[in-house]
């Protein structure tokens, strides 16, 4: 029995999805805004902004502060660890998709000749 | 750990669970798998089925290629916990100098050109993805390394720079390092689904 290699884009299509279009104690909108401000886009409402640039730009120096004031703003630590982990996903997505994109362009160029 | 649901667990079988288990490795359950057990049907399922594919799914690379690479990225988004961690699955696999002297300096370890290249490539990808380029992965091929398998380290690359982030801002605990190697076996026993 072969097995073959797996399918990245399909399980990072489908970790996107759950995470950002799933049920979850924090609403759709919170959560893909802190995936694509982690990912280097448009700023957010205080205090979510500040956690989600945090993570994206420099998770290590993310404080026991800023953690807080999403667990008060979103109501839980259920909700505040599903917008953390919307944030961590969207910086590490949009680094599979700048990588596949370059990926692909070289695989193209060199079938081309 | 910074959010308390996650350090006891967040359902009674979760906190036997967790209980058990510490008790039965003799340490503290380490956060990564608190994590994994956390919300499982929101984040660390469809998480666990992509990283237990991209590290131990059949590939060109080793687990051991695989678990350096994990530990360089943790080392790039300054992650000491994925550092150790990965850096002791690594040390299963390939000698712990070897590791060692990699994490130092990967451009100065004797590695093979093909892996050089790539951890380049992940480099780039990790601390300035807008700047890479067709030519960031010709490099790549031109080391040797085959598109499937420059796919396959994207794919190590991309998860961990997501699990270092979320490691980071939840502020997992450190283990010793008779720790990281007593989880590291259980690691390579269990995988990360």
């Amino acid at each position: 029995m072969t097995t073959s290699r797996p399918d990245h884009r399909a399980l990072a299509g489908a970790l996107r999805y759950r995470v950002l279009e799933g049920r979850g104690m924090s609403d759709h909108a919170t959560r893909k805004a802190a995936a694509d401000r982690a990912a280097g886009g448009p700023a957010m409402s205080v205090p979510y902004d500040d956690l989600a640039n945090q993570i994206g730009e420099c998770s290590h120096r993310v404080t026991d502060a800023q953690v807080e004031g999403v667990v008060q703003a979103a109501g839980s630590e259920k909700a505040a660890f599903e917008i953390i982990a919307a944030a961590a996903m969207g910086a590490g997505l949009v680094r599979w998709r700048l990588a596949v994109k370059a990926l692909k362009e070289a695989s193209d160029a060199s079938a081309g000749n | 750990m910074r959010l308390r649901e996650i350090d006891r667990g967040d359902s009674i079988f979760n906190r036997l669970l967790i209980g058990l288990i510490s008790l039965v490795s003799g340490m503290r359950l380490p956060d990564a798998a608190r994590v994994a057990f956390y919300h499982k049907d929101f984040f660390s399922s469809p998480m666990g089925a992509w990283t237990q594919a991209a590290m131990r799914g059949p590939s060109a690379w080793s687990v051991g290629d695989r678990e350096l690479m994990a530990a360089l990225v943790a080392k790039w988004n300054s992650c000491d916990f994925c550092v150790g961690a990965h850096g002791a699955v690594a040390a299963k696999g390939i000698e712990r100098s070897l590791v060692d002297t990699a994490l130092a300096d990967y451009r100065a370890a004797p590695i093979s050109d093909g892996l050089k290249a790539t951890l380049e490539f992940l480099e780039a990808m990790t601390l300035r993805p807008t700047e890479l380029t067709a030519e960031s992965a010709a490099v790549v091929f031109e080391a040797g390394v085959s598109a499937e398998a420059l796919e396959d380290a994207i794919a190590v690359g991309a998860i961990f720079n997501i699990v270092t982030r979320y490691a980071n801002a939840l502020d997992f605990a450190l283990p010793t390092a008779n720790e990281f190697d007593r989880a590291a076996s259980m690691l390579l026993k269990r995988g990360y689904a």
